[in-house]
């Protein structure tokens, strides 16, 4: 069976640090990949690389099967991989309704209007928000942002959800609560999900599999 | 149990209180002054003015060149701020740099420029310029640079995770488009907000083009009649335009204000095969609106005989240039400092709304005002020395030092200034010892920019300086009419060293600490 991604010997430097050295790394479709280990340790710029962000220095990068990088060439830009990210500070448009932040995605690809009214109400139903469709980023709760930057990327029905550290800003009991509704959407939709975390609790709740990143590569499994 | 009045409050008031009296009681002075007529209240002058044949037609040009300058700024404005801001063009700061340049010199002095390359291109004819074409086309190269720069500042304030988040769906076009744009767009509607106000309110372009607006008869009225009611009258429509533009760019602020943290860094769009249209485009454009007309000003003035020309019939000038503008640029960094600060904590609105009129309403109002304030027998001390040119320079520039101070002094934690509080500083210890010290840059280039908008000044220099006072952009006005032309070109050329000068040293000041951290 094909990867749904993986990454061959990649480095990447910023200025003359090494964030990640020679890293090879295969996730299997459907997985639950979690990215653990201590802040600054390159977890986030592994995410940025299977999502364009960033282009490797050196080593390869396959989305199902595909190259998408190569050592110094970002041979796929980051809206053809098919692919949806939660940032860590979720980063929804503030100028723009919960609606208009799902939306987007779906004008970008263009996906047409009516399917994409049908699959935002869908959506909004999952994450349980369908009252808050007109709402602006800044009139909702912390919960509420965090679901609403989920459907952002789900919307889109990825393959793979990319997701850096979305819940470090919670409380224990918000987080329990996201964390049920994430691994539901997980199983329903089947996408492949790597999540980045510090927190041992939230990797162990989250994950089929656990990466140990410290010291620039991936030191256990 | 009395009130305390803290050293705060009183700092605050005092720093209200100037820019009162060198600003807002000239203009209330003047508004007041044109509500009499021989001593009884009447609006006869506004009746004259309103009847007069010639009224309409000078309405309609100053909101005619000022739609078109504030149209063309737009359209070139806009892309270029975003190309500089967003893209990997290469020889984007010398471009910017050179497209900069006529914002730090007197207006009229590309005006200058394009009759003296006319005079070395026989072929290209004169009648064009003398009009709204010429204005449009001189008005545009002087205030290009502030929609460019506003529009860079805006786009680099817009959160990289925000486009990076749109990135991974959507294609470039459309992330500037939907994200970066809208995000920037307050800053950019505010940049053409002030092209609009100041080229309404420009009086020395359209004077020496011979195309009549508003300010050129406002000014006219005062200086050849000194009919201070007519030449209020004249001017209060510009008053009214300078209020309705603030308060329209202060209402749409309002509620297009997002709050997002800047990770410092923006993403950068890749040119890739369009690298070399954009290059010859802007080269373009450089070569047109800014090296041509100024290499032609400057052309005549590489001679000894022109220099020392120019120093012997302006050296007075010039030193009284650098002089008063390094004043009003240490008063207008402080003030603008100080009420940064407050804007911090308090009446940020109602103190952006007060500089903010002031630098809208025109300098040639504004030096009326001051004129009519203090030239009393009273007030005389002050009238017959170069204090109401500083006073006049304060009240319009002080705008721009507060919100140069303001945007410095929110990049400071504000915990910096919690903690110093919790530990039992008072006020002013705080300010000296916290905000002070981590503001030098700011501080840098709020009294750079203060100096060179000064320096640059005409109306207020032209119409407030006492006799014997006058600072060099007035005074090269005055030997236009007699002087030889390659000592006026020498005369623009030192102008434009001591505004270039200092911006050369700031920069590569601020390149070299920005290279050490």
């Amino acid at each position: 069976m094909t990867a749904a991604i993986e990454l061959d010997a990649v480095s990447k430097a910023f200025a003359d640090r090494t964030v990640i050295k020679e890293l090879s790394l295969q996730v299997e479709p459907g997985e639950r990949l979690v990215l653990f280990g201590p802040s600054g340790c390159g977890k986030t710029t592994i995410l940025r690389l299977i999502a364009g962000l960033e282009i490797p220095d050196v080593g390869t990068i396959r989305i199902d099967g595909r190259v998408v990088a190569q050592a110094g060439k970002n041979l796929v830009p980051p809206e053809l991989r098919n692919l949806g990210m939660v940032f860590q500070d979720l980063a929804l448009w503030p100028h723009m309704t919960v609606s208009g932040n799902l939306m987007f995605g779906l004008q970008s690809r263009g996906v047409p209007r009516r399917e994409a009214e049908l699959r935002i109400q869908e959506v909004l139903r999952q994450i349980g928000l369908q009252s808050r469709d007109g709402a602006k980023p800044h009139q909702l709760s912390g919960g509420e942002q965090q679901r609403v930057a989920l459907g952002r990327a789900l919307v889109l029905r990825p393959s793979i959800l990319l997701m850096d550290e979305p819940l470090s800003s919670l409380d224990e009991e918000r987080k329990q609560f996201i964390i049920r509704d994430l691994l539901d959407l997980q199983k329903q939709l089947s996408f492949t999900l790597i999540y980045v975390t510090h927190d041992r609790s939230e990797a162990e709740a989250i994950a089929s599999r656990i990466c140990y990143v410290h010291n620039d590569r991936i030191e256990k499994e | 149990m009395g009130r305390t009045v803290t050293t705060e409050t009183i700092v605050l008031w005092a720093c209200v209180a100037f820019i009162v009296i060198a600003g807002i009681a000239p203009i209330a002075v003047m508004v007041i002054d044109s509500l009499f007529e021989n001593g009884q209240v009447s609006l006869g002058y506004y009746r004259e003015l309103i009847n007069a044949a010639r009224f309409r037609p000078l309405l309609g040009n100053s909101v005619r060149l000022a739609l078109a300058t504030t149209v063309v700024c737009g359209v070139l404005g806009v892309p270029a701020g975003v190309l500089f801001a967003k893209s990997d063009l290469p020889l984007r700061s010398a471009f910017l740099w050179v497209l900069t340049v006529p914002f730090v010199l007197p207006p009229y002095f590309m005006a200058l420029g394009w009759l003296r390359l006319i005079a070395h291109a026989g072929w290209l004819g004169s009648s064009w310029l003398f009009g709204f074409g010429g204005c449009v086309l001189v008005l545009s190269s002087v205030f290009l640079p502030m929609t460019i720069l506003l529009t860079l500042a805006s786009c680099w304030s817009v959160d990289r995770r925000l486009e990076e988040a749109a990135r991974i769906v959507s294609s470039w076009p459309r992330v500037l488009g939907k994200v970066t744009l809208p995000l920037a767009a307050p800053g950019i509607v505010f940049s053409l907000v002030l092209v609009f106000l100041l080229s309404i309110g420009e009086f020395s372009v359209p004077n020496f083009l011979r195309y009549p607006v508003l300010p050129v008869l406002s000014f006219t009225q005062f200086a050849s009649s000194y009919n201070f009611g007519a030449a209020t009258a004249a001017a209060v429509p510009l008053v009214l335009i300078a209020l309705a533009g603030v308060f329209i760019e202060s209402g749409f602020l309002k509620d297009n204000v997002y709050a997002f943290r800047s990770t410092g860094q923006t993403l950068t769009v890749p040119l890739e095969r369009w690298k070399a249209a954009f290059m010859i485009g802007l080269s373009t454009l450089c070569a047109a609106l800014v090296v041509l007309p100024l290499g032609a000003l400057f052309a005549d003035a590489f001679s000894m005989d022109a220099f020392s020309e120019a120093i012997q019939r302006g050296r007075s000038s010039i030193v009284r240039s650098v002089v008063y503008s390094s004043a009003a640029a240490t008063i207008l960094m402080s003030f603008g400092f100080l009420f940064g600060h407050f804007m911090l904590s308090r009446g940020r609105r109602a103190l952006n709304i007060l500089t903010l009129v002031l630098f809208a309403i025109p300098g040639t109002v504004l030096s009326i005002g001051l004129v009519r304030l203090w030239n009393t027998s009273a007030t005389w001390f002050v009238y017959t020395t170069p204090a109401v040119l500083i006073l006049g320079y304060a009240a319009q520039y002080c705008a721009v030092t507060t919100r140069l101070s303001l945007a410095g002094l929110l990049q400071i934690p504000s915990s910096f200034n919690e903690s110093a509080q919790l530990s039992g500083a008072k006020w002013m210890k705080r300010l000296a010892r916290i905000s002070v010290p981590l503001s030098k840059r700011t501080l840098a280039c709020s009294w750079l920019a203060a100096y060179i908008l000064c320096l640059r000044d005409v109306p207020i220099a032209l119409m407030t300086a006492p006799p014997g006072y006058d600072p060099l952009p007035a005074r090269i006005l005055t030997l236009m009419a007699n002087g030889a032309p390659p000592m006026i070109s020498a005369l623009c050329l030192i102008m434009a060293s001591a505004s270039l000068f200092p911006l050369f040293i700031l920069a590569r000041s601020l390149r070299s600490s920005h290279a050490s951290r």
